[in-house]
């Protein structure tokens, strides 16, 4: 484990040249930069959608149901003749907000729960574990869908249940990297020195898990948008006329024979966010890993 | 390396259920081959919720049923009445005494004969309020059902009731054995009905099908085909996918879009037929601000019904222009609300809502022909003149539980239903719907609307036996509904039923049954 950059007054600069040289290892990363404009594209599109979109996504226009791509509808109208290019747009808003929003839940959720639970130990570890074991026990979409279930559907209410589905994972996560870290010296000459255990959990111990914690956030990200896009397909999420991937290809799934244009869109851009952010994920696992980077 | 194979293998997991959801590939079925046509199998997209008449509520229930169970009279596809299991009937001069003579010979599929008492027991069931049947009100007030001899059956009835032998008809009074129903308690039910019908119950899969075989002692016609299978597939695609590769031999509930495509496999035909069905969308009219005619009207004319009619449906459906369809009796031309989206904001704002209003409205997905797809195009209407339509789906069962609360409980401002007259009876149409004793949790007015005049007259035309004064009293009654606008009334849409080309004699029932004991394979 690194511990040279933790030296309070070494901080600052030690850091600058450790977030160069990793953005240094990501970029010589093939995959890593397709993941990189793969979202890099995605989040252009989705803040600007209102330029981008070249119809009201809301605006039905029955007379113009279920046109294949055409110039003036480039990837087609659906089901109510709505324009499925700017539906689309407007949906990356959504997936983009809804990965982003539920991971900064988990992350302010279970990061803490891991690291008290690591750091004390004990019976307190030990509750605290089974209850994560629970969690953990079921499947995160199915945990996703008994929470929205309680909330009721609607994006918000699928942010916080992904968010929440997420929470067992970064407890575990923390826990793991916590357990270790508190044997270092270094956190016992803290102890030492006289430090109170919040302020070596937050000053010592967390900055020393954030590499775990930002590769998971990305897989997360990527785990979310896909968790969100199930529950739109199953009605569970995004309420129409919400332009959400998972709610378009599953109001789509009824024309799939006579226009799949509304299933094979939705799905790739799915596809292609996920693809991205998993590259990432890859690659920044690779460039955090000193092993890996030497 | 092990969680981002984790997060792969999730993400191809979910991606690729989504698209096996999508696809129709799931559906696979191998035809069966000619030497062993002994089973017509039928996709429809719903399951009974039940078999046992006095709870049965449903289209899809009906169509199982009605092979199994046999009702006294049986009502052709062009809305007469012939004898099915009473072979005769009159009434006595104030028509408040009704004497049926029973069908002698029939026996059930459990051995017990038919008699006048096995009709009496079934019947007093029915009516039973200990019971609670959802659809007693069909027999109108009964005061007493006995025998008069062995095979001879008695209604009398406090006042006249004009619809009675059509509403006899109706698929949920069907007739089971004695031995069936003589032990059960006024809440017991039972899975396996034993009827007289041409078919028997043979097993109940729950979720995937129900399987029939045929009733060799039939008294009427023995069916040709001797196993019938009811499969359960909901997803419109994957229907017809079971249509094409020969798994199912008949479907319901094509969608029209689908269609043009089926016309052109050379072993498949695409039946349309009419349907008694009028869907529409209720207000919640004891709530603000439905309680507002202005309000009502004003969604009335908001809705482009001839959109939807011509782009969903292509054509294949009609808009309402009274609360029940014109093949009904007593149907009177009153409708319909011209789609006029400035008038709409005009009524809004005298109402008080310059700025419009919001609203939550409730639909089935699934249950009738593109129903999610007309609430989606209704909220867009809708939002053209400023009202903000929440969409909330359910699924069938629980839907039909949420919106048949009491008044006090009722959390909707609206909702998309449909009902069929299946009796071809106003009475069936309106008093079920829209009287005031028919309020939820008693009965299917999920509406509670409520207009003095309009109870008045519907009680009168319930009673009255002159066919001219009820059609009148029926006339006067839809104008008075149709200018309270309870509903957004929108359109009938017909039935498209598909089957494949070696299967004849199907009966495609506009009362949106589909009967197969008629039904051959030809070669």
């Amino acid at each position: 484990m690194r511990n040279v950059d933790l030296t309070a007054e070494g901080m600052p600069r030690k850091k600058t040249s450790e977030l160069r040289e990793v953005f240094r290892h990501l970029v010589r990363n093939r995959a890593a930069v397709v993941g990189l404009t793969i979202i890099g594209l995605f989040v252009v599109v989705s803040v600007f959608a209102p330029v981008f979109a070249t119809h009201d996504p809301l605006a039905a226009n029955l007379g113009n149901r279920l046109q294949p791509p055409s110039r003036e509808h480039l990837l087609g109208t659906d089901e109510l003749g709505r324009d499925l290019l700017s539906r689309m747009f407007y949906g990356g808003r959504i997936s983009l907000n809804i990965g982003i929003i539920s991971v900064l839940i988990g992350v302010l959720i279970g990061v803490p729960i891991g690291a008290v639970s690591g750091y004390f130990g004990g019976k307190l570890d030990i509750i605290t574990q089974r209850f994560i074991d629970i969690m953990i026990a079921f499947p995160g979409i199915l945990l996703a869908i008994v929470v929205v279930t309680v909330l009721g559907v609607g994006v918000e209410n699928v942010m916080i249940a992904t968010g929440i589905a997420s929470v067992p994972i970064y407890a575990r996560l923390v826990r793991g990297s916590v357990l270790s870290i508190k044997e270092q010296s270094y956190v016992a000459a803290a102890r030492a020195a006289g430090l109170g255990d919040v302020r070596i959990i937050f000053r010592q111990i967390l900055p020393n898990c954030l590499a775990p914690i930002i590769v998971q956030s990305t897989f997360q990200i990527a785990t979310s948008i896909l968790w969100a896009a199930g529950l739109g397909f199953l009605g569970l999420g995004a309420q129409a006329p919400t332009p959400e991937w998972g709610a378009i290809l599953s109001n789509g799934r009824a024309y799939i024979r006579t226009a799949h244009h509304l299933t094979t869109y939705p799905g790739l851009a799915i596809l292609l966010m996920v693809l991205g952010f998993n590259l990432v994920g890859d690659g920044l696992r690779d460039a955090l890993d000193p092993k890996t980077r030497s | 390396m092990r969680n981002s194979q984790r997060t792969y293998l999730f993400g191809l997991v979910i991606v690729s259920m989504i698209a096996l959801a999508a696809s129709p590939l799931f559906a696979t079925g191998t035809a069966e081959t000619a030497a062993v046509r002994d089973t017509l199998t039928i996709a429809i997209g719903a399951e009974p919720e039940s078999l046992d008449p006095v709870k049965m509520t449903s289209a899809p229930a009906a169509t199982v049923g009605e092979h199994v169970v046999e009702r006294l009279i049986y009502m052709e596809e062009d809305g007469s009445l012939t004898p099915m299991l009473a072979t005769s009937w009159s009434a006595n001069e104030d028509s408040t005494v009704w004497t049926f003579q029973i069908r002698q010979g029939v026996t059930f599929h459990d051995g017990t004969p038919l008699n006048a008492e096995a009709v009496r027991m079934n019947l007093t069931r029915f009516v039973d309020p200990e019971v609670g049947a959802a659809y007693a009100f069909l027999l109108g007030s009964v005061q007493e059902i006995r025998t008069t001899g062995e095979y001879t059956l008695e209604i009398t009835l406090g006042q006249p009731f004009a619809p009675i032998l059509s509403h006899l008809s109706h698929s949920f009074i069907g007739i089971v054995s004695p031995r069936q129903i003589e032990n059960l308690g006024p809440a017991d039910t039972f899975e396996n009905p034993v009827g007289t019908g041409p078919y028997v119950m043979d097993r109940w899969s729950r979720g995937d099908s129900i399987r029939l075989s045929l009733n060799e002692n039939y008294w009427g016609d023995t069916p040709r085909i001797p196993n019938l299978v009811f499969n359960f597939i909901p997803e419109e695609s994957a229907r017809i996918v079971a249509l094409e590769t020969g798994e199912a031999d008949a479907i319901m509930a094509v969608p029209p879009q689908d269609v043009p495509r089926l016309q052109r496999d050379p072993n498949i035909d695409v039946v349309f037929q009419s349907s008694v069905r009028t869907i529409y969308i209720g207000f919640n009219n004891v709530r603000e601000p439905f309680d507002n005619p202005l309000v009502r009207r004003a969604l009335n004319h908001a809705v482009d019904k001839q959109a939807i009619v011509d782009s969903i449906f292509d054509g294949n459906a009609f808009v309402l222009d009274a609360p029940v369809v014109d093949a009904v009796f007593g149907h009177a031309s009153v409708g319909p609300f011209e789609y006029d989206p400035d008038l709409a904001r005009e009524l809004l704002a005298e109402a008080g809502f310059p700025d419009g209003l919001s609203m939550s409205l409730h639909h089935p997905t699934g249950r009738y022909p593109l129903d999610a797809t007309v609430a989606a195009a209704v909220q867009s209407m809708l939002a053209e003149v400023g009202v903000d339509a929440r969409l909330e789906t359910r699924e069938w069962t629980s839907y039909l539980q949420f919106t048949g609360q009491p008044p006090e409980q009722a959390e909707y401002d609206s909702y998309l239903l449909g009902w069929g007259t299946v009796t071809l009876d106003s009475d069936y149409g309106l008093y079920a719907l829209l009287h005031t004793r028919q309020w939820n949790p008693d009965g299917n007015n999920r509406s509670f609307y409520s207009n003095e005049r309009v109870d008045e007259l519907l009680d009168a035309a319930r009673i009255e036996t002159n066919p001219d004064v009820r059609t009148e009293t029926y006339a006067e009654a839809m104008q008075l509904i149709w200018d309270d606008a309870p509903w957004i009334f929108l359109y009938s849409a017909g039935q498209i039923n598909a089957v494949r080309s070696n299967v004849e004699g199907l009966i495609h029932h506009p009362l949106e049954n589909l009967s197969a004991w008629d039904a051959y394979f030809v070669d």
